[in-house]
């Protein structure tokens, strides 16, 4: 199955889903609220079903739920605290606090991979690298090659394994240690040699070349763009004081108080949802125009 | 004026004392489309080197090199790169950024191009080679042919009157070499740009050449285009199939898809992909090859050859359907890159390095085998120091050591002259002849004419047809050609 294309952020300066998915990352890992993270878990999740599609999303599920439910289950055995005794699990006891806060500390990762999965089907690494300063021109490139190099060395790990297995009229496999010396001693060489053939084709090209190097940026930040930054700086320093302010107020022990009022929670869902609600108004716009 | 000259020019690698490159002079006229002909060693690379400073070889050179009127030699990296680009042979490892319009611009970059001014030669090089629908893809997941092109249109966007190219079509696959050449050819005429092309294989590029010159011994010679023309489709080693279904090995060719025949590899119904959301890249293979036959796969990249072997040899299970192999334990597979088998810091460690574990050959052996080589005189030398064909016939012969029953390659002539084709045709003959059975992947009609006994053409991966080889070549639309020939 094809991979499904955002198109909410396509149309933006890449800065505009960076800020938005920054802040909706910090508010997961920071808000340690049972709210907090049921909103903005629900909002990943909406987001990963949109951009990523129900198959990717439920194979992530796949382990994403098991860990929740790990991290749930075994804070009781590590944490014997709280005041609501549910019942006795030999000679630990288990309280509902203690079980909340498992929950809620499950499904803050599970949401924080969640928005790290969103992120990077909306922020392609060529879209990342050019939000590099002009400052650091070479940056984006240096961080290109080594993307570039590690999916590399894996392939031709694999391959040079491949072919090993592959001959077996050689003889007995060597050890472990062995084979894994062997393979990355040959990655080594193989990488050396090639990054001479590169060295040439960078200064057949110019690098080195004592001239300022200028940069070619795919995209230009639009006065919309701009817009929407302000927009969403305004939302995440209301969602920050927001988010602070009932986080400050809420305990886990001995028993899980101070909720705090309702509307203080209402930034952290907008955030928490603003990215699903865009890609949605996004696809409900584009089908209008059909 | 001439748009490269080389005048009297005699250059020795630092080190050495042999010259090798000895009092050659030549003039490229403006506007020309230029053959640079000669075997690997034969000092093409360090010629077209010479004629771009930034990655000319280091060495004692005598003698001038003039780029429009000017030694290159004077020229600062704006006035360079304007009179001339280079593109390199490997589609892999001349790529530096990971994304094609990144690739296109960072020449641009380089040499300070203002941005309104990179934004227009890129979108222009880009219309002018087609390559609008993968702009914004990633070079990782491009294929060799579109690399090159990419290569192509790097050094294009950066506009230089002159462009040299280094074996480029080498590792391509003769219909993605065709479309390349076109481009190529396109550049020169409608651009008018000089274009120098330096190969071992200049048959498919006469079409489009206007002079050509050899290099042999260090000293450079022009020729008439016709002399470089391969008469016919000829065999490697001399001795070409023969019509009456008799195989080189000797015995009668066997076609195994015959139901008489009881074959050593089987694959029925297999549908292989590499992912459960990719496309299968084998989709219902049928493939039945007999004891001591040679098999050559031909198809287009891409079609899933090197898939299939991998299937056979047992790297890769199949999805689905059913893959046997008689000789499973007993049989080697030589990769299109023969640095996935080359491990040892020496040539004679390198074919040592499977004697004790196999048991059956020792230092003897491994003696005749650098004999053949031709490396008898240097087994200290590290296999990365020979050139591409040693270090294919290098890879082959440390898998001949250990006399597999069955015998995987996977492209065994990319990118190798004619000599070292020959030289390999030599010993997969010679393996044969041992009786293992040859299961091998190319596009070198040439080479198929000359080892294997009968042909399959894979396609949308699976095997639309098998027949004895000689049938195949005469039949065949694609491979019947003289193009593929050199």
């Amino acid at each position: 199955m094809a991979v499904k294309r955002t198109i909410a952020f396509d149309a933006c300066h890449a800065t505009v889903p960076a800020a938005l998915f920054a802040g909706a990352v910090a508010l997961a890992m920071l808000a340690v609220h049972p709210v907090c993270v049921a909103v903005s878990l629900a909002g990943a999740l909406l987001f990963s079903l949109l951009a990523r599609g129900g198959a990717a999303t439920a194979r992530g599920l796949a382990w994403q739920l098991p860990l929740l439910a790990l991290v749930c289950l075994l804070n009781p055995l590590f944490s014997a605290s709280g005041s609501t005794l549910l019942f006795k699990f030999g000679p630990r006891s288990v309280y509902l606090e203690s079980l909340a806060y498992g929950a809620t500390m499950g499904g803050l990762m599970v949401a924080v991979v969640l928005w790290f999965e969103g992120a990077a089907a909306v922020l392609t690494q060529d879209r990342l690298l050019a939000l590099a300063p002009r400052r650091a021109r070479t940056l984006p490139l240096l961080l290109g090659m080594a993307f570039q190099l590690v999916p590399q060395l894996l392939g031709r790990s694999r391959e040079v394994r491949a072919t090993l297995s592959a001959c077996t009229a050689a003889g007995a496999r060597s050890g472990v240690c062995e084979a894994l010396t062997r393979t990355s001693s040959m990655l080594l060489t193989w990488s050396l040699e090639e990054s001479i053939e590169r060295a040439d084709s960078m200064r057949a090209r110019g690098w080195e070349s004592g001239l300022p190097r200028t940069s070619y940026r795919p995209e230009r930040p639009r006065p919309r763009d701009m817009a929407a930054l302000a927009g969403i700086a305004a939302l995440l320093i209301v969602t920050a004081t927001c988010a602070w302010a009932v986080c400050a107020q809420w305990r886990f022990y001995p028993r899980m108080s101070g909720l705090g009022p309702w509307w203080a929670c209402v930034p952290c869902a907008l955030l928490a949802l603003l990215p699903a609600a865009a890609e949605l108004a996004a696809r409900l716009r584009e089908r209008g125009r059909r | 004026m001439s748009a490269l000259a080389f005048d009297r020019v005699t250059f020795a690698y630092a080190g050495t004392e042999k010259p090798v490159l000895l009092d050659v002079s030549l003039e490229v006229p403006e506007g020309a489309f230029a053959l640079l002909a000669g075997a690997t060693g034969s000092g093409k690379s360090t010629l077209l080197r010479l004629a771009k400073p930034e990655v000319a070889p280091v060495g004692e050179l005598s003698g001038t090199v003039r780029a429009h009127g000017e030694d290159v030699r004077s020229l600062d990296a704006a006035a360079s790169a304007r009179a001339v680009g280079y593109v390199f042979q490997s589609p892999d490892a001349q790529m530096v950024c990971d994304t094609v319009w990144h690739e296109m611009a960072f020449g641009l970059e380089n040499l300070g191009v203002p941005e309104p001014e990179m934004r227009r030669r890129v979108a222009e090089t880009a219309t002018y080679l087609g390559m609008g629908p993968w702009f914004r893809d990633r070079v990782a997941e491009l294929s060799g042919g579109r690399r090159q092109v990419l290569a192509l249109a790097s050094v294009l966007a950066m506009r230089p009157r002159a462009i040299l190219l280094d074996e480029p079509t080498s590792m391509l696959d003769p219909v993605t070499e065709q479309a390349f050449l076109a481009l190529l050819f396109r550049a020169n005429r409608e651009l008018g740009m000089t274009v120098v092309l330096a190969t071992h294989a200049p048959g498919p590029m006469l079409d489009y050449a206007t002079c050509a010159y050899v290099l042999e011994g260090g000293r450079a010679r022009e020729v008439a285009l016709e002399e470089l023309r391969p008469a016919t489709l000829d065999s490697l080693t001399g001795i070409t199939h023969r019509q009456d279904g008799s195989c080189p090995t000797g015995g009668k060719t066997r076609h195994s898809d015959e139901k008489d025949v009881r074959p050593v590899l089987s694959l029925d119904d297999v549908w292989f992909r590499y992912d459960r959301d990719a496309d299968w890249v084998l989709r219902g293979c049928d493939l039945a090859v007999g004891a001591g036959e040679v098999r050559a796969l031909l198809g287009a990249n891409g079609c899933g050859k090197s898939t299939l072997l991998q299937v056979v040899a047992g790297v890769l299970g199949p999805r689905r359907g059913r893959a046997r192999n008689a000789c499973a334990g007993d049989q080697a597979l030589l990769p299109q890159d023969p640095r996935a088998v080359l491990a040892c810091e020496t040539v004679r460690d390198e074919l040592m390095e499977w004697s004790a574990s196999s048991g059956r050959y020792g230092a003897a052996e491994v003696d005749a085998a650098l004999e053949r080589l031709g490396l008898a005189g240097c087994p200290g030398r590290h296999p990365y120091d020979l050139s591409g064909g040693q270090q294919q016939l290098l890879a082959l012969e440390k898998l001949l050591l250990v006399r597999p029953r069955l015998l995987l390659l996977d492209e065994p002539t990319k990118g190798l002259d004619r000599a070292a084709r020959a030289a390999v045709a030599g010993r997969v003959r010679a393996a044969a002849s041992g009786g293992a059975t040859v299961l091998l992947a190319t596009h070198d009609a040439a080479f198929v004419s000359s080892v294997a006994d009968t042909a399959s053409l894979v396609f949308d991966g699976e095997v639309t047809t098998t027949e004895l080889a000689a049938e195949f070549l005469r039949e065949s639309w694609l491979y019947s050609n003289s193009r593929n020939g050199s």
